[in-house]
């Protein structure tokens, strides 16, 4: 039985005079992994923003876990907790060492002793491949284990949902595939998960479900096979045939 | 004061009003005659005739002491100080559009002399042996004393300076009378600012117990703010107030005396006095005599 | 140089009172500006025009104001402290302003996904910008800090007209008691503010190369 764990109702926003979001309505259940994909400017990136409220909505509903995001505070701050994030650009802290990266948040949020939250912390980057380099500071790191480092991160604070912007948009090739290893046995092993990408071999693989945006909108839903062999729009086709091709 | 910018309108107003309530005299009647025939008079290369010939004379006085030299809204300082350099100047030939008068602080006036920025220094300057080894007095042309200034109903029972033990004694730094404290009466807790407008509303907010300077200084806060100050009345210092010249200038110091002894003749001094400091203090002294001498 | 050699007791005692009216201002507006600072970048817009307006007041107003503001001010609403812990108010007041700017500027040099990296692992306002960004900022804010606090030993001289026995009321005493040395006791206390004030750039430079990131 599906159980509904993220869900967006109505959700518009705009940049200025731009309507980035047009009456979204999105539903991700338990354990579901769904892939957003679109060409750039679509909105794709605006919409997972707007799930932890790293962007604000113009009017919509969005509600995790059945509770409705919070205004800016510290109901926001317990909540965000709950849902981790990746991006493009790593955003690793730069001051902290990997671990210390891996360590703040439980020990500062979760209100875990030290000890606890290295041993955690040690397991996870075990778990993302990057155990010895510990001790480093990301800037000695190269691309692909910045972002493995960054989903270690996020899954220290034990979320109930993970989001993905662009994971790997700012790697070089031979690193992606590191980086979407560990996306993929994320996904295997049941975590919910929203991932913004252009990856379609991923998609393809590891998603439940892929969704198509343009412009703003939801313009198709589907599972992987349905959408990449007979997408029902014509943008969506449109937009598979111009990155199929090479 | 200049247009006061966006954000500082607010602190400009309030000391504004500061600096109004300062604003006491009003303008003192011009005794000085210009004597038109000075020129003839003065021996050549004398500093008299120098000064006479160039029409122009620079006298350092304060801005910011009622009843001797106050400069106000008017844009000029006016005060007893004021009108003695304008006797001085008149004798020489000067009218007052020939007087620039330079604002000298208690710390300045010395360095100006030295460096000749001014011709003379009429700023109720106390004639003093330090003083006296790096500029010349010509004078004295007024005998003030040290007195003590407190508020309405003297509420600490301040009856002399031996009572200011412990009490916040407020004076100007760099002063003659905040050394006479400092080396007399030590046990007084001395607080210092840059003028005695400060001193005074100190006083007025009771941040300060008493305020000590000359005498005269004091009653013009008095006079101002009659309801809210009161003065102890016992000088207990001398404060003769000489004419800063710079060194070496003995005919021009004679001249000076001989000035002040003639006024003090022909009643120009009383009137000098009557028409400033004489609106508080009602009696108008006597010339100090006899000057102390050019020759030293 | 006599009158300066016989009264080094009262150097002495006026540049303590300069260098502890200097360390404790510096203290106070190193705290009052990085809360301002904290101010101007929260997510509540009354705090944001509070501190904008506080910096701009104070900034654009001259220090000699803002004394006579909490010199003679304060009074008028019953708050009678020492001359001395007025001027320490008044100086951390205009040194905050200043404070702030450098903080805030700082704070803008960190790249903005430190700060959503932050929150999205759930840390608050003040944790984030505690933990993170001030940290990371705080190697920006040096350099801007040791000119504003080199300013602000200076700026107490201003103390010397408000009833506090500094460096400067003690040059203008010893002025007053020894006229014929004016230029000598000038040029010791300049020499004095001089000395002062390279030992706090050194003291900066020192401490910008610490945290300097590797």
């Amino acid at each position: 039985m599906a159980e509904p764990l993220v869900v967006l109702e109505g959700v518009n926003k705009h940049f200025g005079p731009l309507h980035v979001l047009k009456d979204i309505d999105l539903t991700v259940d338990r354990g579901e992994v769904v892939v957003v994909i679109g060409p750039s400017g679509s909105g794709k990136s605006t919409l997972c923003r707007t799930i932890n409220r790293l962007e604000s909505v113009d009017s919509g509903r969005i509600t995790i876990d059945g509770k409705p995001l919070p205004e800016e505070g510290k109901e926001l701050a317990q909540l965000r907790a709950q849902v981790g994030m990746v991006f493009q650009s790593f955003n690793l802290f730069a001051h902290k060492t990997v671990l210390q990266n891996v360590t703040l948040g439980p020990m500062k949020v979760l209100g875990k002793k030290k000890a606890d939250a290295e041993t955690r912390g040690r397991e996870l980057l075990e778990r993302v491949g990057i155990a010895n380099q510990a001790d480093k500071y990301p800037a000695q790191l190269s691309g692909g284990q910045q972002q493995r480092v960054a989903i270690a991160r996020a899954l220290a604070m034990d979320p109930k949902v993970m989001l993905f912007d662009e994971p790997t948009s700012a790697l070089d090739p031979e690193m992606i595939n590191e980086v979407l290893d560990v996306m993929t046995s994320l996904a295997t092993g049941g975590m919910t998960m929203v991932v913004v990408t252009h990856e379609m071999g991923f998609a393809r693989r590891a998603a439940n479900r892929v969704v198509f945006m343009d412009e703003g909108s939801i313009v198709e839903s589907s599972v992987p096979k349905q959408f990449f062999t007979s997408p029902s729009s014509d943008r969506a086709k449109d937009f598979l045939s111009k990155i199929l091709t090479h | 004061m200049r247009t006061p910018r966006l954000a500082s309108v607010a602190a400009a107003a309030a000391v504004l009003s500061l600096l109004l309530s300062a604003c006491g005299g009003d303008s003192g009647s011009d005794v000085a005659k210009v004597d038109e025939n000075a020129k003839e008079q003065f021996a050549p290369g004398s500093r008299m005739k120098e000064l006479a010939d160039a029409g122009k004379i620079t006298v350092g006085t304060k801005f910011d002491q009622p009843l001797f030299g106050l400069k106000g809204l008017s844009g000029q300082p006016e005060g007893f100080d004021v009108e003695i350099a304008k006797l001085i100047a008149a004798k020489l030939g000067i009218d007052e559009k020939g007087i620039t008068f330079v604002e000298t602080v208690s710390a300045n006036r010395e360095p100006f002399l030295e460096q000749k920025k001014v011709d003379m220094v009429v700023a109720t300057y106390t004639i003093n042996d330090k003083r006296d080894m790096v500029v010349d007095f010509a004078g004295p042309y007024f005998s003030a004393g040290q007195d003590i200034l407190v508020a309405k109903g003297n509420p600490k029972g301040v009856k002399g300076p031996e009572d200011l033990t412990g009490l916040k004694t407020c004076s100007v730094s760099g002063s003659t009378p905040a050394s006479t404290i400092q080396t007399k009466y030590p046990q007084a807790e001395l607080v210092l600012f840059d003028n005695y407008t400060k001193c005074r509303d100190a006083l007025g907010n009771g941040q300060v117990d008493a305020v000590t300077t000359d005498n005269v200084i004091l009653s013009g806060y008095v006079d101002q703010a009659p309801d809210k100050f009161e003065l102890v009345g016992k000088p207990f210092t001398e404060e003769p107030y000489g004419i800063g010249i710079p060194e070496g200038q003995e005919a021009f110091c004679d001249f000076i005396n001989k000035t002040l002894a003639e006024a003090q003749e022909n009643g120009d001094y009383a009137k000098a006095f009557e028409s400033t400091a004489g609106k508080v203090i009602k009696n108008t002294p006597k010339l100090p005599t006899p000057p102390r001498g050019c020759d030293k | 140089m006599d009158a300066v050699l016989d009264n080094l007791d009262v150097f002495v005692e006026g540049f303590t009172t300069t260098l502890s009216l200097t360390l404790l201002a510096a203290a106070g507006a190193l705290i009052l500006g990085t809360l301002l600072a904290a101010m101007r970048v929260s997510p509540v817009p009354p705090l944001r025009w509070f501190a904008t307006l506080y910096v701009q007041a104070v900034r654009n107003t001259p220090l000699t104001v803002v004394f006579f503001l909490v010199v003679f001010g304060l009074p008028e609403v019953g708050v009678i402290v020492s001359f001395y812990r007025f001027a320490v108010v008044a100086l951390t007041i205009y040194t905050a302003a200043f404070v702030a700017e450098a903080v805030r500027s700082g704070i803008n040099s960190v790249a903005s996904g430190q700060a959503e990296a932050s929150r999205s692992i759930g840390m608050t306002f003040s944790q984030t910008l505690r933990l993170v960004v001030l940290p990371q900022a705080f190697a920006n804010i040096v350099p801007p800090l040791a000119s504003i606090f080199i300013a602000l030993l200076k700026n107490t001289s201003i103390a010397y007209a408000f009833g506090v026995f500094e460096a400067t009321q003690a040059m203008n005493r010893l002025i007053n008691d020894n006229g014929s040395d004016v230029i000598a006791i000038i040029a010791a206390a300049a020499l004095a503010y001089l000395l002062l004030a390279l030992l706090a750039a050194a003291l900066f430079s020192r401490l910008e190369r610490a945290v300097r990131p590797a």
